[in-house]
């Protein structure tokens, strides 16, 4: 287990005491967490943080708070260098199922995303590096429905990197995929973390091994118990769940699954999740 | 031929065809060596038909409805998109609701007071068909709209698409294909209307018209070739709109169940 020198700069990602009711319920209480712009020395990447949760806690909901899409019940999200007050649109956000425009061509989903940003030249440039980056070029023709989920999984990516500002926000991408769809979006991560300095991949998941293997920052979300021993509504993320796995020497390690503390602190995360 | 009875199964293209040939040969049959009392014989229907068509002006007749069904059906498209789309606004909602039950008001005592507000008697079936089409529109325009998932919203907001936008690209572009497979559905409705219509205003005649008289003459084997008529003509406008469903939505029928 080896700690690799990195340093750590501005914020990118700031919420602070986010809390979300529906019809009075709490799913979400007092959520404080900080992605910071990660450098590492004579290396130009991005980053990748995680923030786990169990089935139905609420993970979806603080995608949706963290993407814009909807205004927590208190508290707030600010976004980029300058950290402003996040709105659609600033961070690119992969829904579960890739969502893509049926109704156009591979290329066409991809240049309705690029001309949000750029002149219509510009944007047929960066569609063209894009579809030949992402391994999609031969299928510009295809129409989603035609896509396999890789495909499509490669173009919601693709498509939300082409108009956001080096966030991206990924609600469940290993859900429901197999061994080598998993390495396969595995590699569209690590690709899309060098692609610019600042790209920052957040994975919100229930899935410990892969998250880890992939993050350097960890976020566990989960419920809190009162001083009687009773369940607080509303899951947040405690002071003790919160990871840095570079400072424990576990991140960006070509194999580091096969390293003995890395199954030692999945093993941790696990038991912290039965008990929370 | 076992994939012909078995549940959900997908026959090959040359035994399902033979087995739709295989059945109209029967019907044909059947009628033609079983005539029953009351209904006119195959030979009698069509007798009738090449009457109709040389003495009373058939085709004639089929083309004044048919233009009449076009245009309104035309009008009443662009209407009922418009009040559907318009439920994006909540302010507009109620109206759309409205429309939607106003299929069930009946036509009959409608006229009257389509008569009052318009002048020519064409005005008034056009305007009764256009009334009668755009409330059912409105009700499966209005349910595809519904169809819309907060994930294909969210989908077009996180591009920075602002509401109107996303409301143009989700809605608008993306549901313009099963628009068209309602006003498909709906068509159908024009004729049974028309029909209607046209026997309350003579003046223009019309096929409905036509099929009144022979009706009212009991001159079965003309209602017959008359209902025929009709039949085969919904059975070809439907084929167009299958047609251009497929030239110019041709992602519509992909990733579904043949």
């Amino acid at each position: 287990m080896t700690a690799l020198p990195y340093n750590y700069k501005d914020p990118i990602l700031t919420l602070e005491n986010i809390s979300m009711s529906f019809h009075g319920e709490p799913v979400l209480r007092d959520i404080n967490a900080q992605i910071l712009d990660v450098t590492r020395p004579n290396m130009r990447q991005g980053q990748v943080v995680g923030f786990y949760g169990r089935s139905g806690i609420g993970k979806s909901v603080l995608c949706r708070i963290m993407a814009g899409l909807i205004a927590p019940s208190a508290g707030t999200v600010e976004v980029g260098l300058a950290q402003q007050p996040v709105t659609p649109g600033m961070v690119g956000f992969v829904q579960q199922r890739y969502p893509l425009f049926d109704h156009r061509t591979l290329h066409d989903n991809l240049l309705v995303a690029a001309l949000r940003k750029h002149a219509p030249a510009d944007a047929r440039q960066h569609v063209e590096a894009y579809l030949e980056r992402f391994g999609l070029a031969p299928h510009r023709r295809k129409y989603p429905a035609l896509l396999s989920g890789g495909q499509r999984q490669r173009a919601a990516i693709a498509q939300q990197l082409l108009c956001s500002d080096h966030l991206i926000l990924l609600d469940e991408p290993f859900s429901g995929l197999d061994v080598a769809m998993i390495d396969e979006v595995k590699r569209i991560i690590v690709e899309v973390t060098t692609m610019d300095e600042l790209n920052t991949v957040i994975i919100v998941s229930h899935d410990i091994v892969t998250t880890t293997a992939l993050a350097d920052r960890l976020w566990l979300l989960g419920y809190e118990h009162d001083a009687a021993g009773a369940l607080v509504p509303g899951a947040t993320i405690s002071p003790q769940h919160q990871y840095n796995l570079a400072e424990m020497g576990l991140a960006w390690h070509e194999n580091v699954e096969a390293e003995p503390e890395f199954a030692q602190f999945v093993e941790h995360i696990k038991n912290e999740i039965r008990g929370s | 031929m076992k994939s012909l009875f078995a549940p959900n199964a997908q026959p090959a293209r040359l035994v399902f065809t033979t087995m739709v040939i295989g059945q109209a040969a029967l019907l044909l049959l059947l009628w033609l060596f079983y005539p029953m009392q009351l209904f006119p014989s195959l030979g009698e229907v069509v007798r009738a038909l090449g009457d109709l068509i040389t003495t009373q002006g058939l085709i004639q007749e089929l083309w004044a409805s048919m233009s009449t069904a076009l245009q309104a059906l035309a009008v009443a498209t662009v209407l009922a998109l418009l009040i559907s789309y318009l439920t994006a606004l909540p302010f507009f909602r109620p109206i759309a609701y409205a429309a939607s039950k106003m299929r069930y008001l009946t036509l009959t005592g409608l006229t009257f007071f389509m008569a009052l507000m318009v002048s020519s008697g064409h005005q008034v079936k056009l305007s009764v068909l256009i009334f009668g089409a755009t409330v059912y529109l409105v009700t499966g325009m209005t349910s595809v709209i519904l169809t819309t998932t907060q994930e294909e919203m969210d989908h077009a907001r996180t591009l920075g698409m602002g509401e109107w936008r996303s409301f143009y690209e989700v809605v608008v572009l993306g549901k313009l294909d099963e628009m068209l497979e309602v006003v498909r559905q709906n068509f159908a409705i024009i004729w049974t209307m028309i029909t209607l219509v046209e026997t309350l205003y003579q003046s223009e005649g019309g096929i409905g018209l036509l099929l009144y008289k022979q009706n009212r003459y009991l001159h079965l084997d003309g209602v017959l070739a008359i209902q025929l008529v009709i039949l085969a003509t919904g059975a070809a406008q439907d084929y167009v709109f299958v047609l251009l469903r497929k030239v110019f939505f041709p992602y519509s029928s992909l990733g579904t169940s043949a």
